[in-house]
Formats: structure tokens, C-alpha cells, sequence
């Protein structure tokens, strides 16, 4: 075989379009077996018209995709043999399973790896190297290549489709999948599919300037057209070889055709083979990136440091119930709030860590898409989050000591992370700055020894306390100098310096400022403050980084120096808006509520506070509602005041009193229509119920799971289409034979109490205030 | 793209029907522009001449009864305003429906115009689901038009797509035909009727 990279390999072309023109019809990898003969006069073909390396006809072959008589390890074996016949070398065929990945669809990233993982157990011994092509989701791409990196040790080659936006379906551009590929260790890297080669141009140019890897193109023939029913591609040999030719000049290393492309296209391209291909000097920063988001760490990028449970009591006692919807909100505000990246840390005593991670990292890039900084000091617990994450992260941390580093850097390595190093090593924090910067080095060059390169390590100076170190605030402000002669970005845990001291606002926002001024890429700190995001937008303008000021402007175009001491007015109008708590809730106004509320706790008890104004005002709001002279936005709006109040009294009252019970409440499996589980749940928690969501499309096991663990008052079902009430009675059902107790209520637009009655639901409500009023009635 | 119309769509999505009040309007500031913004709007279709097996069943047949020809479509927004939605439940509940519901209104409306290539003399989309269909004969749309790879669109075994903000229908060539108020299960309690109005858009369409 000709060497990678270095000389130019010819694949083959079109296997599906191929057997479409010649009348093969079937399942395409069945054909293997029923029809071999044909199948391996396809690969002789594309072998004598010049092809280095024949792809095996196994495109859909995993046990998510394949339904049908044969076994996946004949199927595989057959079309390998298939295409050995043709005396080349050989690649399998990876596609994707077909399904979407959750969240959006509902196959796991575990069922898609596993799927993947038997391909390559079955087949390492028999073939050259995979071809992993015609991926357009970044997670399921992440689950395959991952798992043929850790069942065989032959070439990976990867290509992605993308639309004519340059984007897969799933979002992801040209930069973001060679990032994410790069870091996975695939030995080539690129296009297929999608396009015809015109529309792939800017493509391949994006590609070939973000990774130093080969990169491969096997475009379409062109656009796909229908025609009488069929699928059509029409471009002639010539324009093909003349698109292709341009490629090879521009430095792309493997070539070969997609849908349909023909041998006679192949032999076009075969005195191409073996030309040098020009060597291309790519220069990357420090990139990490969501599926659609990436980040380069250059001037200075803010890191939220909010999903941490250090010192916070609220989002321990969710992380300890596993309520990610707390964690999640806090991500959104952050990212709302202008967070470039945000810190994830879920280290708490006596949970399992890395489960938690796991289930964290899901939840948050569900939501929010900037990329995260999986932050622990359990390697295994990094692992889970690295592993899970739809993208590249950067890892928070290793320090000096050797075995720590023994222990992260193979997992930076392996999934092509980005590391952040603490200057500090088993003897504590050094004092001065010299001494730091030595412990940067050892890490960046330990680093370098494990493969990882210097633009994957980032290095936190580390700030000590100025009531306690005031001497060594400075140090770590040189040592931000020293180090950036490293060639590596850097970070500060900034809020750290306050501690102890009046004004921490004032000392920390001045060292923020002293910090950006000597080279800080990445404060860690809190987004929600507004002061210390506006010190790095007037930084910005400062250093000459907010070209024209434009972003600074944008800012604070609208700027006066009045909305330092009062809150914008927020709607309705300010001179409408009600303060009392009975208004606010009425009126379904957030902002105020809690002043509201701090009111009439100074002059009443808390229960009387829920019964004669909260409760008050939600009943007339549901009256109101029920009459139609209020809609579904304004009663999810007055919910929404009420369970902010509802939180205010919650600190007031005696622990014992606050949770009337617990619920738990679920869209059941096959419905995704949660709007009326979310108001439920949302009215539930305003009359003080503790709502454990499971959310929707809920598979029944897990909801007995729930049912038995938690043991609430009741299991709410909600369904909205009436093929999903057979669904709701099989959840009911198999909570009955596990013997569940609690009271079965189900709600949701095609339900009436019959209905309910025949499905064997213990209760019907029409709406949540029902579901209220019958949950107070247990 | 007309915004007073999405927006009347939207709020009859929300339950809103008769007059909106100023009051209902402002709520849907600028909701109709952030669901255009976070649209990806693709659109998938295949004429027929002669109709597949399902489509010769009822209430099919009679929908498309006088059609020389019949196109069957599928359509997304795209999952962008879906993630968007589904984070603005946690923070925003609100915004949330709201978006949710001009969501909707606009990839039916994008939907409709992307079908003017079909002609004048169309009917409306008829979706599985409708007039006493089986949602679940999306199922025979996505074997034909296999949208899961130029869409992204899915169907899960459930029979529901995602993102969820997509449709699969049948559109009649040939024929003009709007929607109509005939077949629906709520007629005889309908709030809109009562108010004169309909929950869909008027028009052709």
C-alpha cells in the first residue's frame, strides 16, 4: 500500500448507486451471500480500474441497522471475503445505525458503541482498515470511532456528510469534526457523500486548513436529481476528473467516489496515484468545541464556574436527588449571561462520581451548547465525562505530581482533550513564580511525552487568598508572564483572591483586570456578575482585541449610569406593575415577587402566606383560565411567580412542614408532548409537592423503577395522542405487577375520567390545578 | 414571511381564539422572529402518479379523489429551536410555550410555501393523523422519501418524528382543496367556530 499522507491512494467509487444500475435489489448487504458473484464483479471492476483499496459492501451491516435472516458475523465475513476476491486491500464499510442518538432521538450512545463495537471485533483479523463514512451526527461518529480504537489497532479513515451550509444535520461544521476526529487518533480524515465535488470545494478547502491530518473526498456525481422516481447524478467523467485533479492540488491525500460514481469515473483518476501530495503546515490554536460550537482560547475567554457544588448548598441537595434540571438551568443562565465555556463539577462525598458525571454531562449539553470543562479530582470520574461528551473538552486538572499526571494524561490523550495544568505539585503551591513556571514546564513536557500537544495544555497560575498570602498575589500574576513564554494559553480561579476581605466584588474585579493584563487567556468566575464580565468587555477595548469597540458598544450602547442602582423595568409597565405578592402571582409578573413575598412574611406566618395568598391567587388564576379569560402562557407565567414565592416561604418555614410529598410525573414512552407535564409539575412544586420529572417518552421499566425507589404519593401519566393511551395503560399495568402503591393519576388532552377508569388509572384530572386538588385529597 | 399571520397562528396554537388583546400580542415579542432565526427549514418531496397502497384507503381516497397526481412531502425545522425550547422550559416557561407554539406555526407556513411548486390547483397537506387517519402511516412516507439521511428527520417506533417540529404529509395535484372544519372531532364544541374563526389560516392553504 502506498504511504499515507505522503503519496496519493485511490479508493474505489459507488457500491449502492453501482448495484442499483446493474438491477441488484435487496437489502444491499445481504447481497454478499445471495448474490456474490455480482457483488465481487463490482469490486473487480473498481480493482482493475486502478483502486489501492476496495471497500467492502457492509455500508448498513451493525445489529441496529440490520434487521433481516442472517447473522451480522456471515454477513460480515461474506462481504470481506467479497471484496478480497478482488486482490486489493481491503476496508470495512462503517455507516451510521440509522437512528438518531438521544436526546433528539432515542438510541443511547452506549447502544450505538456497542453496535459499532462488534463490527470490529468481528472483523479486525480480516480486513486493512476502516472506512467510516457518510456520518452526519458528531456523537454517533464519537461512539464509532471509539469503539474500533478500542477493538482494533487497523487504520481508521472517517468521512462526514455535510449540507450545503457546510454543517451536518446535526450542526457540526468542517473545523468541529476534524477537532474531534484529530483528538480521536483517525489516521485519515474527510468528506463523502452529500455533494457533488462543486458545492464540496469550500468544504475541502475548510477541511485541509484544520487538520494536519490526510484528508479523503469521495463526492457525489454530482447533485442528486430525480428522475421519473429514480435517483439521478450527472456529472460527466471529465468534469469529475477535472474536480478531482483540482483536490489533489490542493493537498488532499485520498480520493475516491460516492453515490454514483462508476469504475469507468475511477480509471479517470488512476494516473493520479501515487503523486506526491503537498505537505501542508497547519497552525491551531487551543480549541476545545461542542457539537456546534467551537471555541478558540485566545485574548481572554470567560469559564462560568457556577456547576460546581463547592459552597453551594442548593445544587448539592440536587445533585445528591439527581435533579439535572437545577444543574441545567444554572448552565443556561451562564451561558445567557455570556459564559464563553463553563466548568462542570460534580464532586460531592458519597456519590458515585463518575455515574453522576456521566448523567450531568448528558443532561447539560442537552441544553447548552458551549463546550465544558469537565472539572474533578477523580481520573475515573474525568474519564465518564470526556468519554459522554459530544465534543472536545477541556480537562480540569493535573498538577506537578507524577502520578497524577500518570493517571489523566493517557485520558487527555486517548479522547484528544485539552488539559489544564495547576502549578502546584505534592509540596503545596510554590511561592514564588519562577518556581510555579518550573512545575508548568515538568507538565507541558510530561504532556508532550504522552502525545498531547502543547496547544492542548493550559496552565492555572493558581491565586491564593490576599488575607491570607497577600505577599504571593503577585506571584501568581508574574507567573501568568513566565508561563505564556511556554507557548501555552493560561487560567485563574479569580474570585479565590477576595476571600475574607470586605468589597470581595471591588478586589476582584481589580485583580481580574491586573491578571488580563499579564496574559490571562481563562478566568474562571461567575458570569451572573455583572462587574467582572464588564471588566473583561472594557479589557477587551482596552487591549485592542474589540476591534472599533464594536462588541463593547453593543454592550452598553443603551448604557446609564441610573441602571447602577435600579433594575430595569421589566413588563408590563412599570407604572401597571403590581407589588403585592397576590398581584404578582395573579398577574403572572416574576419580577418583584420575592421582595413581594419577603413583605407579607414580615406580617404573617408562612403557611398563612400560601394559603391566603398563594393559593388564593392561583385559584382565581385557574378559574380564570378554566373561563378562558386567561391563556396557557399566562398560566405557566403565574406558576412560574408562585414557585419563586413558594421558595421564599420555603426558607421561612420549619424544615418539617415545607414537602407536602413527593410525586413523581412522566410523558410516558412513544409521546413527547411534555407541555402539560411541565405545567403540572410546575403547579405541584408551587403548592409545596416535591416533583421527581422523569420527562418524556419515559419507558415504562423506568418509571417503575422510580415508582418503587422513591415510593411517592402518586405516579402522574400524561399523554397527548391517543396512540400513546395504549402506552399509559401498559405503564399502569406493569406499575401494578411491580406491585406499586402509590396512587396512579393520568391527565392529557385525549383522556377523559372513562377513559382513565378502562385504563385503570386511579384518578383523572383535566388540568393541573386538578391534579392539585386531587393530590391534597390523598 | 407574513408575521401577523404566523403570529394569529401561534396564539390560536396557544389557545388564544377571538380578538387578541394587546396585552396576548405582547407576549409574543419578537417570538415569531427568534423561531425564524433558529429555523433550518428542509423540505423533501416525490410526485406520484399512480397511489401507493395506502393511500387507496380511506379517508385518503376520498381526499385524494379528481387528483391526476399526488406528492407525497416531509418537512423539519431543523432541531435548533426544539434544543432552544426545550432549555427555555428550565429557565423561561413561558417564552417557552410561546416559542413552542410559533415554532409550529412557522414550519407550517414555511411548509406551505415551499409547496407552491407543486402548482395552483393543489389541496392542502393532509398529515397521517388527520380526519381519522393513522399517524402511524408516516410510516409509509419515510419508506418512500427516506428523509432520515437528506433531512435528518426520524421516525421512531412510536410513530412519532424527530425534531419534533416536522410533517409528513400528502399533497393532491390537480385539485384545489382547503382545509375545512368538516371531519374535525371538535366541531361540536369548538371555541373558534363559535367566534366565527378557525384554529388554522385561511387561504387556500
Amino acid at each position: 500500500m502506498l504511504p499515507l499522507g505522503k503519496q496519493l491512494i485511490l479508493f474505489d467509487g459507488g457500491m449502492g448507486s453501482e448495484l442499483e444500475r446493474r438491477g441488484l435489489e435487496g437489502i444491499p448487504e445481504e447481497l454478499n451471500i445471495t448474490h456474490a458473484g455480482e457483488i465481487r464483479a463490482i469490486h473487480r471492476a473498481y480493482a482493475e480500474a486502478g483502486a489501492d483499496i476496495i471497500t467492502a459492501n457492509s455500508f448498513g451491516l451493525n445489529a441496529v441497522k440490520y434487521r433481516g435472516k442472517y447473522s451480522i458475523a456471515e454477513l460480515a465475513r461474506a462481504a470481506v471475503e467479497n471484496a478480497r476476491a478482488a486482490g486489493k486491500e481491503v476496508f470495512f464499510d462503517v455507516g451510521p445505525t440509522g437512528a438518531l442518538l438521544a436526546p433528539v432521538g432515542t438510541l443511547s450512545f452506549d447502544e450505538a458503541y456497542k453496535a459499532f463495537a462488534e463490527i470490529a471485533r468481528l472483523t479486525s483479523d480480516m480486513v486493512g482498515g476502516y472506512i467510516v463514512e457518510t456520518f452526519s451526527d458528531l456523537y454517533e461518529l464519537k461512539a464509532c470511532v471509539l469503539a474500533l480504537k478500542e477493538h482494533s489497532d487497523k487504520p481508521v479513515y472517517a468521512t462526514v456528510t455535510f449540507d450545503s451550509t457546510a454543517r451536518t444535520l446535526t450542526g457540526s461544521t468542517p473545523e468541529i469534526v476534524a477537532e474531534l476526529l484529530e483528538g480521536l487518533g483517525v489516521d485519515a480524515l474527510g468528506v463523502n457523500c452529500s455533494l457533488g465535488p462543486q458545492e464540496l470545494l469550500p468544504i475541502v478547502e475548510r477541511l485541509l486548513a484544520a487538520t494536519d491530518l490526510p484528508v479523503i473526498v469521495q463526492p457525489n456525481c454530482g447533485l442528486p436529481k430525480l428522475r421519473e422516481g429514480r435517483t439521478c447524478y450527472d456529472l460527466t467523467e471529465d468534469e469529475f476528473e477535472s474536480w478531482m485533479r483540482r483536490f489533489v492540488g490542493m493537498g488532499v491525500a485520498v480520493v475516491g467516489g460516492c453515490c454514483g460514481t462508476t469504475p469507468a469515473y475511477i480509471r479517470r483518476l488512476a494516473p493520479l496515484r501515487g503523486r506526491p501530495v503537498p505537505a501542508r503546515c497547519i497552525k491551531k490554536g487551543t480549541v476545545v468545541c461542542s457539537a456546534t460550537q467551537r471555541l478558540v482560547i485566545e485574548d481572554v475567554r470567560i469559564c462560568g464556574e457556577r456547576l460546581n457544588p463547592t459552597g453551594k448548598k442548593a445544587l448539592k441537595e440536587a445533585l445528591l436527588a439527581e435533579n439535572y434540571d437545577y444543574l441545567v438551568s444554572e448552565a443556561i443562565r451562564q451561558q445567557d449571561a455570556g459564559a464563553d465555556l463553563l466548568d462542570l463539577n460534580v464532586g460531592i462525598p458519597k456519590i458515585d462520581e463518575p455515574a453522576v458525571m456521566r448523567r450531568a454531562v448528558t443532561a447539560v449539553q442537552e441544553y447548552v451548547d458551549l463546550p465544558l470543562q469537565i472539572d474533578s479530582s477523580s481520573p475515573a470520574a474525568i474519564e465518564a465525562g470526556v468519554r459522554y461528551y459530544n465534543g472536545v473538552p477541556l480537562v480540569n486538572s493535573v498538577n506537578g505530581e507524577e502520578e497524577v499526571m500518570a493517571r489523566v494524561f493517557p485520558v487527555v490523550k486517548k479522547y484528544g482533550a485539552v488539559v489544564l495544568g495547576l502549578t502546584m505539585d505534592k509540596n503545596g503551591v510554590p511561592r514564588t513564580a519562577e518556581e510555579r513556571f518550573a512545575i508548568a514546564k515538568r507538565i507541558v513536557e510530561r504532556a508532550e511525552q504522552y502525545g498531547i500537544p502543547r496547544r492542548r495544555v493550559m496552565i492555572d497560575t493558581l491565586v491564593l487568598t490576599a488575607s491570607a498570602e497577600q505577599p504571593l498575589v503577585m506571584e501568581t500574576v508574574k507567573a501568568l508572564s513566565l508561563v505564556r513564554t511556554l507557548g501555552v494559553k493560561t487560567a485563574l480561579g479569580v474570585s479565590n483572591v477576595s476571600f475574607g476581605l470586605p468589597n470581595r466584588p471591588l478586589l476582584n474585579k481589580t485583580f481580574l483586570t491586573m491578571a488580563m493584563t499579564c496574559g490571562l487567556n481563562m478566568p474562571i468566575l461567575n458570569p451572573l456578575d455583572g462587574e467582572m464580565t464588564g471588566a473583561v468587555k472594557a479589557f477587551a477595548v482596552l487591549a485592542d482585541t474589540d476591534a472599533g469597540a464594536e462588541k463593547y458598544i453593543g454592550a452598553y450602547r443603551d448604557f446609564t449610569p441610573a441602571q447602577l442602582a435600579a433594575p430595569a423595568a421589566g413588563k408590563p409597565a412599570a407604572s401597571e406593575a403590581p407589588t403585592d405578592l397576590y398581584g404578582c402571582v395573579r398577574r403572572g409578573v416574576r419580577q418583584g415577587v420575592r421582595e413581594a413575598a419577603e413583605r407579607e412574611l414580615a406580617e404573617k406566618a408562612p403557611l398563612d402566606v400560601v394559603n391566603d395568598v398563594l393559593v388564593r391567587a392561583l385559584e382565581e388564576v385557574g378559574a380564570l383560565y378554566e373561563k378562558g379569560v386567561l391563556f396557557l402562557p399566562q398560566l405557566i407565567a403565574s406558576a412560574e411567580a408562585a414557585k419563586e414565592a413558594f421558595a421564599v416561604v420555603g426558607e421561612h418555614m420549619p424544615k418539617n412542614a415545607a414537602g407536602k410529598g413527593t410525586v413523581v410525573v412522566a410523558t410516558v414512552h412513544g409521546d413527547v408532548h411534555d407541555i402539560g407535564k411541565n405545567i403540572v409539575k410546575v403547579v405541584a412544586q408551587s403548592y409545596g409537592f416535591e416533583v421527581v420529572d422523569l420527562g418524556k417518552d419515559v419507558p415504562k421499566e423506568k418509571v417503575v423503577e422510580a415508582a418503587l425507589r422513591i415510593r411517592p404519593l402518586a405516579v402522574g401519566l400524561s399523554a397527548l395522542m391517543t396512540t400513546t393511551v395504549a402506552s399509559m395503560e401498559e405503564t399502569i399495568r406493569a406499575l401494578r405487577e411491580a406491585g406499586c402503591t402509590a396512587k396512579i393519576f393520568v391527565g392529557g388532552a385525549v383522556l377523559t375520567a372513562e377513559i382513565a377508569r378502562e385504563i385503570g388509572a386511579d384518578c383523572y384530572t383535566a388540568n393541573a390545578l386538578g391534579f392539585v386538588k386531587a393530590l391534597e385529597s390523598l | 414571511m407574513n408575521f401577523s399571520e404566523l403570529k394569529k397562528s401561534a396564539l390560536s396554537y396557544l389557545g388564544f381564539y377571538g380578538k387578541p388583546t394587546e396585552e396576548t400580542l405582547a407576549l409574543m415579542d419578537g417570538a415569531v422572529e427568534e423561531a425564524l432565526a433558529l429555523s433550518h427549514f428542509r423540505a423533501e418531496g416525490k410526485i406520484f402518479s399512480s397511489p401507493l397502497p395506502f393511500l387507496c384507503e380511506e379517508p385518503y381516497r376520498s381526499f385524494l379523489a379528481g387528483c391526476s397526481q399526488y406528492a407525497l412531502v416531509v418537512m423539519t425545522l431543523g432541531s435548533e429551536a426544539e434544543r432552544r425550547i426545550r432549555a427555555l422550559f428550565l429557565s423561561d416557561p413561558v417564552r417557552a410555550v410561546v416559542l413552542d407554539a410559533c415554532a409550529s406555526a412557522l414550519v407550517e407556513a414555511q411548509g406551505d410555501a415551499w409547496e407552491e411548486r407543486f402548482g395552483e390547483e393543489r389541496t392542502f397537506r393532509f398529515c397521517p393523523g388527520y380526519g381519522g387517519s393513522d399517524v402511524k402511516d408516516v410510516r409509509y412516507i419515510f419508506e418512500a422519501l427516506r428523509p432520515e439521511k437528506t433531512l435528518g428527520v426520524q421516525l421512531l417506533e412510536s410513530g412519532l418524528m424527530v425534531p419534533q417540529k416536522s410533517m409528513a404529509g400528502v399533497v393532491g395535484i390537480g385539485k384545489k382543496r382547503a382545509r375545512s372544519c368538516g371531519a374535525c372531532m371538535l366541531r361540536e364544541t369548538c371555541r373558534f367556530l363559535k367566534e366565527g374563526t378557525r384554529c388554522y389560516r385561511s387561504g387556500n392553504n
